[in-house]
């Protein structure tokens, strides 16, 4: 009896000491960014501590305002927006042939492996013939240039989620209604689409979250808030030629909390999508 | 990257088809919304791009009453010092017309005018030398420089002025007066040091971050003890016993009297250190007084504080250098003329001391030795003397990225005491002779 | 909320009625149709950077064919060398201690937690640091490492474990730990998830026969369960290696590459070469190599771990 409780209470110390190291080390820090983006100016020119002596949400006013991120902020929703419907668009047109219709293997193969292989590539490898390319097109410092480098590096994870929850989809659906006299474009939007929405939803979100976070392109291939997206700006707030560590908090904060809130909503197929589809929800 | 497919139709397929798709490009262009309006005479916006930090507040302070004066509304875009540099000459090179004007370093006037990106100011609008401003602010702002040595592929060419000072940005040198009487050389820097060294009151406080931080700092001491980077024919002279001397003196003698971690402190740490009365002295950009040591609503240490030009070193010179900002229009951008004027209308005297109010550092003789402002602004003094004694300005090499990137680091690890000064210094020379030598320089 | 579930698939033999070249059905006319304008275009895009990188790395400014000058000096610069090492140091401390410590964890919690309520908010905190942007975790990482303001300088301080500042990005050695620590924290739960979603395939049965026979939690794992994770580790080390190949955003914010070169990794490096020294051909010819190398790389790896069904 007595052994028995001992093994429930050393149990249960386990757990809140496990979890309590793993809380702190992931809690703190975020506790801190926020923490220090409600101080006041005058407060960083003073001794640190823990708590905000006079918290303020002055450093956001001064953020998104002052230095009108906020025109940034929304050049990051459209650019990320319009990330997802090409990715989207594209990889449904790339993965349907694969899943729906009868192909050869090794080309359904070599597809889905050169998507795969996308994953591999270091983007400032390939930085500068992607700069040559915009240049040329003349469409530096143009939104369109940033949604057709995020649409490109995106598509392997499009491509792989979605043709996980494609091949879910039973082909008799289709073929039932390619019987009743559809053709395969009504079929595709009347019987498929509806179906696989969850997959879209869930590739969506991921796919706007990546694009959300990507810098190097974005610092390189704009030049003006006519393009910037948010990642540029709170990356040009790390100055230490200024003391500005309360509006840089703020814009970290506000960087993170987008992709925070799509996540919540699309949390069972984050995991999947990171590991193109071996780990999924069942 | 990309893996090559087993299935060798499908490959000639995807050529073929990708062959057909050569009008991609002139869709994407067409999608593009266009860049700057093309200019009539009147553009309603200019674009600067600009440092980010206290060098650019004041312009932004004053570009409402611009708006209010002419109706164009002037965006300030900024970026951190490092990044502006590169997202200049990525511009240049985009031939991109997003800037009309840009803020520069001095020393990135060589590239730029290696380049020929800017757009000549005297030939194309008509500026001219004004007395009241000093010479030495024109001479930076030329290319190919009127004095000291010449880049090879650059002799020959055409003087032309190609960038005014919006921010007379001289080094000088800031301590405590309320604590002792000004240092007459480096000698005396350090013998203070020592003297005031206390527990949480730095004798002296090293910029020490890597690369232009460090540069920045360094430098003055390297000349004042007979040192350089190169002599005046390009040879690189880093690893001469002059320079070993002040690097030395830098990160082994003053650093025992320093703040902890001085490969990480930048301009506005320092500052900052100064500024809550934990800093006795250390080398000072009219930026950061202005900004922070100065500021009341920040600074512990107002009055108690007296600004000369840099002491003197072993050779007797007190060298200081020229960090101006100069303001430049790209040859890109299609509001030239607009441009211009927001530039004469920067340098008009009035104008000038309103911006000085904003906190802005001025560069008319007639400002800095106006009495009625020498109070609220300490330095202008020194700074009026420092332009007086002609500074040294940086080398006049395009090259200077490079070089700075490679004298900055080795400089970097030698006050972070991971490499000796003579082992740094020789590094560094290496480096640099290098990049010389492939850039066509005499070696 | 129902649980995950790891289907690693096993590579099968060709399926049966494929006649190859020959008698091609409607529908794979109707596919290739479908299909080779949006790949044929996405592979031009992705072709051409990689031929103007070798165009570009084989020319000179004034576009004149200069050969190979351009390898011999990437591969003769001493800095490529170091941001070599500095790579493999920074994979070196990432990878073990991300796959320890997400083992450690996923272990603890299949053991200690049953509640489904628990495991399903454990899963959603885990999911959390992954979408993080990394710039903002270096903004994060630089309010606690920086000098001055840093505030585990002052927690420790406060506390009384040490009484000076500790110059986290100023030593080389703290300064590339400052950085893995970064990719550990917003990675290890990556590595968490995934073997959590393994443990969960093995089977109960095993478990409670192992358990009867009186076996530790060490030989159960050793025996049982370390067989359903086995393909898992590869998997993750595949993707963890992909990326510790391609940081640069945090490693840019929080230390630049510093001091010296400390931290200069291999993306900070050539971005340092095209875009401060503005050396494109050199930065080109990098390019190319990185390329090249992970093109071997990846088709290494794959051969090793077929993720696709045949």
């Amino acid at each position: 009896m007595r052994s028995r409780q001992a093994a429930i209470a050393i149990r249960l110390i386990l757990i809140v000491a496990g979890l309590g190291v793993a809380a702190f080390l992931y809690a703190f820090p975020l506790y801190w960014l926020i923490a220090t983006s409600l101080k006041s100016k005058a407060e960083l020119y003073q001794s640190i501590t823990l708590f905000p002596r006079h918290p303020t949400l002055q450093p956001y006013y001064s953020v998104l305002f002052e230095r009108g991120f906020w025109v940034l902020l929304k050049n990051s929703v459209l650019v990320c927006a319009a990330t997802v419907l090409v990715t989207l668009a594209v990889g449904l047109v790339i993965t349907y042939p694969i899943t729906r219709l009868t192909v050869p293997p090794r080309l359904r193969v070599g597809v889905l492996n050169w998507a795969l292989s996308l994953r591999f590539l270091p983007p400032v490898a390939v930085v500068v013939p992607y700069f040559a390319i915009v240049r040329t097109l003349q469409i530096y410092n143009q939104p369109i240039a940033l949604i057709g480098i995020y649409s490109l590096f995106n598509l392997p994870f499009a491509i792989w989620m979605l043709k996980g929850f494609l091949a879910e989809i039973p082909l008799e659906l289709e073929e039932a209604a390619l019987v009743d006299g559809a053709n395969r474009w009504t079929s595709f939007r009347r019987v498929l689409l509806p179906l696989a929405a969850p997959g879209l939803m869930a590739a969506a979100t991921i796919v706007f979250t990546f694009a959300w976070s990507e810098f190097l392109f974005a610092l390189i291939l704009t030049a003006t808030p006519n393009s910037q997206t948010f990642p540029v700006g709170v990356q040009g707030l790390v100055t230490q030629f200024e003391i500005i560590w309360n509006d840089m908090a703020a814009a970290g904060v506000i960087a993170m909390s987008v992709p925070l809130l799509l996540m919540v909503i699309g949390r069972r197929y984050m995991v999947a999508g990171l590991t193109f589809g071996v780990i999924r929800e069942k | 990257m990309k893996k090559r497919l087993t299935r060798r139709d499908f490959v000639i397929q995807a050529a073929i088809t990708g062959a057909s798709f050569s009008s991609l490009p002139a869709i994407l262009a067409a999608c593009g919304t266009g860049n700057a309006t093309p200019s009539s005479s009147k553009p309603s916006k200019l674009t600067i791009a600009a440092v980010q930090g206290n060098e650019d507040g004041p312009l932004k302070k004053v570009v409402g009453n611009y708006k209010s004066q002419t109706g164009i509304e002037v965006q300030v875009v900024e970026f951190p010092y490092a990044d502006l540099f590169t997202k200049l000459v990525t511009t240049f090179q985009a031939n991109d017309s997003s800037y009309d004007l840009c803020m520069m370093d001095d020393p990135w006037m060589p590239k730029f005018g290696t380049m020929g990106a800017l757009q000549p100011l005297d030939s194309n609008f008509g500026f001219t030398r004004d007395s009241d401003i000093p010479t030495v602010v024109y001479d930076v702002g030329t290319w190919p420089p009127p004095h000291g040595p010449v880049p090879p592929s650059e002799q020959g060419k055409t003087q032309h002025l190609y960038g005014i000072t919006i921010v007379g940005n001289v080094e000088m040198f800031m301590y405590r007066s309320d604590k002792s009487a000004a240092p007459a050389s480096w000698d005396e820097v350090l013998s203070n040091a020592a003297k005031y060294n206390a527990a949480s009151f730095y004798g002296y406080v090293i910029r020490g971050k890597a690369t232009n931080p460090v540069s920045s700092d360094s430098l003055p001491i390297l000349w004042s003890f007979g040192g350089n980077i190169f002599d005046d024919n390009w040879k690189v002279k880093l690893d001469s016993s002059d320079s070993i001397t002040a690097v030395d003196f830098l990160t082994r003698k003053l650093k025992k009297y320093a703040e902890p971690g001085p490969e990480n402190t930048d301009a506005a740490d320092r500052s900052r250190l100064m500024a809550i009365g934990q800093a006795y002295q250390s080398t000072v950009w009219p930026g950061e007084i202005t900004g922070i040591v100065e500021d009341p609503s920040v600074s512990q240490v107002k009055g108690k504080v007296a600004y000369i030009p840099i002491p003197q070193g072993p050779s007797g010179k007190g060298l200081g250098m020229m960090g101006n900002w100069l303001l430049g229009i790209p040859k890109g951008s299609k509001n030239g003329q607009a441009a211009a004027d927001f530039i004469k209308w920067m340098l008009k005297t009035d104008n000038m001391r309103n911006y000085v109010a904003q906190g802005g550092i001025p560069i008319r003789n007639s400002i800095l030795n106006d009495a009625s402002l020498a109070s609220a602004n300490p330095y202008f003094k020194a700074l009026a003397a420092s332009f007086a004694a002609v500074p040294n300005w940086r080398p006049r090499t395009d090259q200077w990225g490079a070089v700075e990137t490679s004298y900055g680091t080795a400089m970097n690890a030698a006050v972070a005491g991971q490499l000796t000064p003579q082992a740094a210094m020789q590094k560094a020379a290496s480096e640099i002779r290098t990049v010389m030598k492939n850039a066509g320089y005499p070696s | 909320m129902s649980h995950l579930v790891a289907e690693l698939p096993v590579p099968t033999g060709p399926q049966p009625g494929r006649t190859g070249r020959r008698g091609r059905s409607r529908q794979e006319r109707l596919a290739y149709t479908i299909l080779l304008p949006a790949v044929g275009t996405v592979f031009l895009i992705v072709t051409i950077p990689f031929v103007i990188a070798i165009w570009q790395s084989i020319t000179s400014d004034d576009g004149t064919l200069i050969g190979l000058r351009n390898y011999t000096r990437a591969l003769g610069n001493p800095l490529f060398f170091d941001a070599l090492r500095a790579t493999g140091l920074y994979a070196l401390i990432v990878l073990p201690t991300e796959i320890l410590l997400g083992l450690a964890f996923a272990l603890f919690v299949h053991r200690t937690i049953k509640q489904a309520g628990l495991r399903a908010t454990l899963y959603v905190l885990a999911v959390l640091p992954l979408v993080v942007p990394p710039v903002a975790v270096g903004v994060v990482a630089r309010l606690i490492y920086a000098p001055g303001y840093g505030v585990l300088n002052y927690v420790l301080q406060s506390v009384g474990i040490t009484h000076s500042e500790i110059q986290w990005l100023g030593v080389p050695a703290l300064a590339m730990g400052s950085v893995a620590s970064v990719d550990i924290w917003q990675w290890t739960p990556f590595v968490y998830l995934v073997l959590f979603a393994g443990l969960q395939t093995v089977p109960k049965e095993s478990i409670e026969a192992a358990q009867v026979d009186g076996a530790t939690w060490w030989t159960q794992f050793r025996y049982i369960e370390l067989h359903y994770l086995r393909p898992l580790f590869l998997l993750i080390l595949f993707f963890r290696v992909a990326d510790v190949l391609r940081v640069f955003d945090h490693v840019y914010i929080l230390t630049g590459g510093g001091p010296g070169t400390a931290t200069q990794l291999l993306s900070l490096y050539i971005y340092r070469i095209e875009f401060r020294f503005f050396d494109g051909g050199q930065a080109a010819a990098l390019a190319v190599m990185v390329l090249v190398s992970i093109s071997i790389l990846y088709s290494l790896v794959t051969r090793a771990l077929p993720l696709e069904r045949a």
